[in-house]
């Protein structure tokens, strides 16, 4: 078990893995890492590691939950059982299953479930590693991998967390920082419409840290988003168009 | 009338593309008078329409496509086919003698055309003689690269199908049947085909086709 540091954010401004408030973790994205699936994304913030894969529009199992009017979204958030110091047990926790209910609807905001009636749409994101935020890197995998499958989006999601530690404001929490700091807010938006599809928070804010915090995550969604564009052309820039 | 991207630009979803959400095509969408697209893919204008042409992405049935499926059904007032991955369509017949004379079996692969797609599914052409494969291989690839397959004016099909020798049918759907005079033609024609899905978005990809056949056909 990791030791509480005895500060979080030095005289300086720094935190504990060298960031000022306002940085985010090196991220890395890839697209199209899976074979079998029809989508696929992986996202790294720091030590946090996530796979998401996008299986569909297929058939609704069973086929009683199938709507006539449109597609359902089956979203799973599951944590490996060594992503976490110690091991977590086989399969899904209580919040594990919520996870994946906020991170499901987040995600019907954006999707045009309209055009496949009767099919599903399963969406798997699996964390490899822990180290705080990983609903919000789970989401932005998620986004990335329904991208690619060439589902019908109205907009990428972008998500991430800030916090209060030590009284001051951060962006993009740690581990560390999200179990001894004093608040933690998960955000996730589609930025297009700047549209807000995910918001929760644990501990406490007062109303202008809250405003503040969302200029913060506001802040770090758009440069997200511009990695989440940039990988997605990558892959496909050396596609040329014919016939 | 402005747009917002260079013909045959890279576009991803939410991509603003026009000011005029009366131009709205396939892979797009329109809020608030504006066009922005849906889809990963190339956008151009179709028909005075902002489209977005899909990398990937599933089939979408229209009145007027000719598919292949597989039987998965008989019923007292029709068949249920199985147009590959999440689509079943139906063939209604009013009467039960006439279903019996069809002659169609579970398992039976045709080829028939779309009469109708909507909310109440997709049906399909009724025709007292549907057209059965009766031998072939059948493949399956993406439907959205169909387009490619076939080619300029049909350039490509005809291409593997003359230097292979094979009978190449193939469903809007992303269904293929090939049949020729051995097996290996048509497995150097099955190899070409997969090749054009995987590589259906890059350069010179006619030529690296011929290769690939002549290859084959001379083991």
């Amino acid at each position: 078990m990791e030791e509480k540091p005895e500060k979080l954010i030095s005289d300086e401004g720094i935190r504990v893995d060298g960031r000022r408030p306002d940085e985010l973790r090196p991220v890395k994205m890839e697209v199209g890492v899976l074979d079998k699936s029809d989508g696929s994304a992986y996202v790294e913030f720091g030590g946090t590691k996530v796979i998401a894969a996008v299986f569909g529009p297929r058939e609704a199992h069973p086929r009683h939950l199938a709507l006539p009017d449109r597609a359902i979204l089956n979203c799973r958030y599951h944590m490996t059982s060594f992503s976490v110091e110690e091991r977590k047990p086989l399969g899904m926790t209580r919040r594990e299953v919520e996870l994946s209910k906020v991170i499901r609807e987040a995600l019907e905001t954006v999707v045009f479930l309209e055009e496949f009636p009767r099919a599903s749409i399963d969406v798997y994101i699996e964390v490899i590693q822990a180290d705080g935020g990983t609903r919000t890197t789970g989401l932005t995998a998620a986004s990335l991998a329904l991208a690619d499958a060439g589902i019908p989006m109205a907009d990428l999601i972008a998500a991430v967390a800030v916090g209060k530690v030590e009284g001051q404001l951060v962006l993009d929490l740690c581990d560390v920082e999200d179990k001894y700091g004093e608040a933690d807010m998960p955000v996730a938006i589609a930025p297009r419409f700047n549209s807000i599809v995910l918001l929760q928070l644990n501990g406490r804010l007062t109303p202008e840290e809250f405003k503040k915090g969302m200029e913060l995550a506001q802040k770090g969604i758009a440069e997200i988003y511009r990695m989440q564009r940039e990988t997605l052309k990558k892959k496909f820039s050396s596609a040329r168009m014919e016939a | 009338m402005p747009v917002y991207f260079s013909e045959h630009e890279v576009v991803l979803p939410g991509q603003l593309l026009s000011d005029n959400g009366k131009r709205s095509g396939e892979g797009t969408y329109s809020v608030g008078g504006k066009v922005y697209a849906a889809q990963i893919g190339f956008a151009i204008v179709k028909n005075n329409k902002v489209t977005v042409i899909p990398f990937k992405g599933a089939y979408k049935p229209a009145p007027g496509d000719r598919v292949i499926g597989i039987v998965s059904d008989v019923k007292p007032n029709g068949f249920e086919v199985d147009l590959g991955r999440h689509l079943t369509g139906i063939i209604r017949v009013p009467d039960r003698a006439e279903v019996k004379s069809m002659n169609l079996k579970v398992g039976d692969v045709i080829y028939v055309k779309v009469r109708e797609s909507g909310l109440s599914g997709v049906i399909l052409e009724r025709s007292t003689r549907i057209k059965k494969f009766e031998s072939g291989l059948l493949i399956q690839i993406h439907p959205v690269k169909i387009p490619r397959l076939i080619g300029k004016k049909g350039s490509m099909i005809s291409m593997v199908k003359k230097l292979t020798g094979c009978d190449i049918v193939t469903g809007k759907n992303g269904l293929i049947v090939i049949n020729g005079p051995s097996p290996k033609h048509e497995f150097a024609a099955m190899k070409a085909i997969q090749l054009i899905d995987q590589e259906a978005h890059t350069s010179g990809l006619t030529e690296r086709v011929e290769k690939l056949i002549k290859e084959l056909l001379e083991k």
